[in-house]
């Protein structure tokens, strides 16, 4: 009863954050002047009749408050707006360009996860052996480079050189699961291990830090000295205190992680909404980047409120008030 | 305000020529807060209920208690640095209850403090001479090099080698970081200094070195302590008056030979009893009071006389009726009825005066033996 | 009994017992360069650091040095018979040209000066808003407090890869909006620390003390809090500038950052990725350069904290103990290369931001 109230406070005040979003994001981007926007449009060498016209054809001449509200009216019954340029729903537009994203975002953080928490584990346990400086190492370089350029070294010494000796298993651009799982693997597995790099990086460090310093409380003594075997002390005890503020950071994480989708689509050529809003940000096409940043806003709330669920039942501490 | 003035009246031996501080009912509240997004208050916690005192001119007061009696809470409403919830403070004729900081400013000069732990009473990013020339700085009396003598001058007042005005905290001992935070408040020759449990945190022979310095300080300036500590030997060795603290409330009070010669209240005696004697003999043949059971919670604290759950000589009516402060004459357990006396003096006094007070129902008479396990039968 | 017995004099003993040690104090900025001398990956990722803002000031003179200015394209010298770069060391050009026929060095150079400027300046910037709103939140708490971490929240939780695109688009890419933008995402973070740290500052009995010899609320703000927060915030700014210059390149890459002709490693990259096939040189060495630079901060990020927080390497020493004794006792294993004071150590007590906003 306590969870469906705590739920339900927590999808409300999620409500009015998407609301704050989608407001910010629409007077931001329609402050700026009508005729530069119909102008790009239309074209360089568009008349002022046509202009006009592609004024008209968009609403772009109504009252600011007016287009307000037929925004939020469209919002509240899931309609987000029409391409400037196809005319096509926005919804729809999204909708088809979703599949590799989730693709990308699952996988990624399925690999990102595992890797990281256990490169962190087992880096802590062993703290200054040849693993533990080894992934340190990784780690600082995984925490250095950029998204794109993890991309295009992997293209560069990876795919070209396997891909011109004839393996063409490792592939780029999207192959959807509906041609074969072998293949969808195939072409997602370096935009994957792409997403994950830098965030297994993060993980490790956090969690072998977390680790560490939770293998030095009074209470992992006790369990030790109570004659416990190590491996018990460090998955029964130590692993579950040292998980949460995990947890934790994965909420923060969950921002940091289009963007990285955004990149690594455009780097592989994957089509999803990530590289379809790119696109539309080069051609001022409005509504889909708005679409963009309000399907964003909705799934960090939704992710946040999975993730402190997450961190509830990990901590029994922490109690949902 | 009216009863107090009455008070003042009836006793010559604190009149307001005497009296630096007087301390009017004061009652201070913590609010107890829940809830995660809208925040509400859920209760209060009773740190300090209803407790007027007076510090004397010269003298020191000790105030004595256990953790969340609420003598450091009252120490700092003392101080001004918090606000109190009711009552007055009344420090040298002036009222400086709840006044601005503004207001607060000059009289911080007169009021000063010393804190418990000289580890975390120091800055550790700040040189001693700017710890101690602090006070000269923000009240802008002394600058440049005439500063720099002053706070050397302070130095080598409280047994600091002057030489280390360029050294950190981190480099000087427990007791010599105390000596800092005295030079400190000494700089700016206030007329009350409180000290907060000065001394809990040091080995016993630097205590002794610490509270020889006090000692010292207070005949060379005339001052005036408000003197915090668990420890009752501690106490005992500095203090003209001494007051005992419990759950918020003053539970008994007196001039230091009335209250630890002749205790009336159990919770003195209980207090008294624990604490550790010298001598092992004398120790094996007293009689040790166990209190049993933990403090109460400040939050709800128990109805009636707030010692009474865990009082071996508790009634029924101990539960029901709050007992009173009332006056005792040193020989007797009986209080000094109010009719029955005949100078008028003794009829009523003030915590920190020179009338023994203690609330209780059934005050312990001298050599009486409390219902409780006696320390040879616990070896 | 009791302590009137121990009747010192209460001046002398103890001030007698250090009378030989050096009278100057030393502080705790000397004693963290003392221990941060001492860790060789640390030095050497000063002296990178060094070395790359050295390099980034004087690349003009390697400009006339080679005879290529920077933006200068050398179809005939630069160029092979298909049109494409050509590799290092061949006409002149040290470490081979571009697309179009630039010195790849001294490009890479000018690109250096975009970077490091880009990743300091936010930096500062930030780490300037963010103490000063940190500091205020955190002392001064109610209102001031919950704006703030409501604000932080939806900052370090917001896509902001997509806002910066599409922000730079709205306003014209340049150089300023790549700073605003940059600061904009970074300096919640910081606040963010700043605040904790000053909560558990605050709670300090000298901040008491300060208050009671009357010390106002800025006083006692930027006296006697500040100083105590410019370790962590040292720690963490250090941290930043390599997540800044990343995230000035990604926006580069994207194509919304420094626009060309003018040189950045961002946009480099970005045009590289079309040429890995014919000039591997042109992806390798800007890669090369951006990541020696974040990560020589990075190493010295971590060494700083833990030259502050020696605490962190007797945690790792008292571990290696207690494994060496329980090895002993197995008679089994083999040890693990131990010693010396590595650049990563665990991330206890001095806050870790982990990863600013910038990565991706």
């Amino acid at each position: 009863m306590a969870l469906l109230g705590y739920l339900i406070r927590r999808i409300l005040t999620g409500i009015v954050v998407v609301w704050l979003v989608a407001t910010a994001a629409f007077f931001l981007f329609f402050s700026r002047p009508v005729s530069t926007v119909a102008r790009e449009l239309a074209g360089h060498a568009a008349t002022p009749q046509v202009i006009n016209e592609v004024i008209n054809n968009l609403g772009l001449n109504q009252p600011k408050m007016t287009q307000y509200w037929h925004f939020l009216n469209n919002l509240v019954h899931g309609n987000l707006g029409y391409s400037y340029f196809t005319q096509e729903s926005v919804d729809t537009m999204l909708k088809q360009d979703l599949p590799p994203t989730v693709s990308l975002v699952i996988g990624g953080m399925i690999l990102w996860l595992v890797t990281g928490i256990a490169v962190g584990i087992i880096s802590a346990t062993r703290a200054r052996s040849f693993f533990d400086r080894f992934s340190n190492v990784v780690v600082l370089i995984g925490l250095s480079m950029p998204v794109f350029v993890i991309g295009e070294l992997l293209i560069w010494l990876v795919f070209q050189p396997l891909y011109s000796h004839g393996f063409t298993w490792i592939n780029i651009g999207y192959s959807g699961i509906t041609s074969g799982f072998g293949t969808f693997l195939g072409h997602m597995i370096l935009p994957w291990i792409t997403l994950a790099a830098v965030q297994a990086a993060v993980y490790t460090r956090l969690t072998r830090g977390q680790l560490l310093e939770t293998l030095g409380e009074d209470y992992i003594r006790t369990a030790r000295a109570k004659g416990l075997s190590e491996r018990r002390v460090i998955f029964r005890h130590a692993v579950r205190g040292a998980l949460t503020p995990v947890v934790s950071q994965l909420g923060v994480d969950i921002g940091q992680l289009l963007g990285g989708v955004v990149v690594v689509e455009t780097v592989f050529g994957l089509g999803g909404i990530g590289q379809v809003s790119v696109q539309a940000v080069f051609q001022d096409n409005l509504p889909v980047i708005i679409g963009f940043v309000i399907i964003a806003a909705v799934f960090v709330v939704f992710a946040n409120i999975v993730v402190d669920l997450v961190y509830a039942a990990l901590d029994p501490r922490v109690r949902i008030m | 305000m009216a009863d107090t003035a009455t008070n003042a009246a009836r006793t010559p031996a604190t009149t307001d020529d005497n009296v630096l501080v007087r301390v009017e009912n004061v009652v201070k509240h913590f609010p107890v807060r829940a809830g995660g997004f809208v925040r509400h208050t859920v209760g209060q916690v009773h740190a300090v209920d209803d407790v007027s005192l007076v510090i004397e001119r010269g003298k020191t007061l000790g105030l004595v208690g256990e953790t969340g009696s609420g003598k450091s809470t009252l120490a700092r409403c003392v101080a001004g640095l918090i606000p109190v919830t009711s009552g007055k403070v009344i420090f040298d004729g002036r009222d400086i209850t709840n006044i601005s900081r503004r207001a607060m400013r000059p009289l911080r000069r007169e009021v000063q403090m010393i804190f418990q732990d000289p580890y975390s009473s120091l800055n550790p990013r700040r040189r001693v001479g700017s710890i101690i020339g602090e006070p000269f700085i923000i009240h802008k009396t002394a600058t440049g090099a005439e500063r720099k003598r002053q706070v050397q001058e302070l130095m080598e007042r409280v047994g600091l080698n002057p030489e280390h005005y360029n050294r950190f905290p981190a480099e000087f001992s427990g007791g010599q970081r105390q000596r800092i935070g005295v030079a400190r408040a000494l700089a700016l020759r206030p007329k009350l200094i409180i000290c907060d449990e000065p001394v809990s945190a040091l080995d016993v022979s630097i205590q002794a070195q610490v509270l020889n310095l006090l000692a010292d300080l207070q005949q060379e300036y005339g001052l005036s302590y408000l003197f915090i500590a668990h420890d009752l030997e501690v106490v005992r060795h500095v203090s003209d008056k001494v007051a005992v603290m419990y759950l918020g409330r003053v539970g008994e009070a007196g001039p230091k030979d009335d209250l630890y010669g002749h205790p009336r209240h159990p919770y003195t005696v209980a207090l008294l009893s624990a604490a550790p004697a010298a001598d092992p003999d004398t120790a094996a043949a007293r009689h040790r009071v166990i209190l049993t059971g933990d403090v109460p919670s400040p939050i709800d604290p128990p109805a009636g006389c707030r010692f009474h759950p865990r009082c071996p000589k508790a009634q029924e009516v101990c539960s029901r009726e709050e007992p009173l402060l009332v006056p005792y004459q040193e020989s007797g357990a009986e209080p000094v009825a109010a009719g029955a006396a005949a100078t008028g003096a003794a009829a009523t006094g003030i915590v920190g005066g020179n009338i023994h007070l203690a609330a209780c129902h059934f005050p312990v008479a001298d050599g009486e033996t409390l219902a409780s396990v006696s320390a040879k039968e616990l070896t | 009994m009791s302590i009137t017995e121990v009747d010192f004099q209460a001046h002398g003993v103890e001030a007698a017992q250090e009378a030989a040690a050096p009278v100057e104090g030393r502080s705790q900025w000397q004693l963290t360069w003392r221990r941060l001398r001492g860790d060789r990956v640390s030095m050497i990722a000063l002296g990178v650091v060094v070395l790359m803002i050295v390099l980034a000031i004087i690349a003009p003179v390697f400009a006339s040095i080679t005879g290529h200015p920077p933006n200068t394209a050398y179809p005939i010298q630069g160029e092979n018979a298909a049109g494409n770069p050509i590799g290092p060391f061949t006409n002149g050009f040290w470490l081979g040209t571009d697309s179009t026929g630039r010195d790849l060095f001294v490009r890479i150079l000018y690109g250096a000066r975009i970077s490091l400027f880009v990743g300091v300046v936010t930096t500062a910037i930030a780490a300037f808003l963010g103490v000063t709103v940190g500091l205020m939140a955190g002392y001064f708490g109610g209102i001031i407090d919950t704006l703030l971490a409501r604000l932080t929240d939806t900052v370090l939780a917001f896509p902001y890869v997509v806002l910066a695109l599409a922000l730079a688009e709205a306003f014209g890419p340049s150089l300023t909006i790549i700073l605003v933008l940059i600061t904009f995402f970074s300096w919640a973070g910081i606040a963010r620390i700043v605040r904790g740290q000053t909560l558990s500052i605050k709670e300090k009995e000298y901040i008491e003390a300060a208050r009671s010899l009357g010390a106002g609320p800025f006083r006692i703000m930027f006296l006697d809090i500040l100083p105590n927060l410019l370790a962590p915030v040292l720690v963490v700014a250090t941290l930043y500038i390599p997540q800044a210059i990343v995230f000035e390149a990604t926006l580069s890459f994207l194509g919304l950052g420094i626009q060309p002709p003018t040189a950045s490693w961002g946009n480099m990259l970005a045009d590289a990725q079309n040429f890995y096939q014919v000039a591997w040189w042109y992806l390798a060495f800007p890669a090369l350069f951006l990541l020696i630079t974040t990560l020589a901060f990075n190493l010295l990020g971590d060494g700083i904290r833990d030259a502050m927080d020696p605490r962190t390497e007797r945690l790792i020493a008292a571990r290696r103990m207690r494994g060496r004794r329980a090895r002993a006792r197995k008679r089994a294993g083999s040890e693990g290369t131990a010693g010396g004071t590595g650049g990563a150590g665990p991330d206890t007590n001095f806050p870790d931001p982990v990863r600013a906003p910038g990565g991706s």
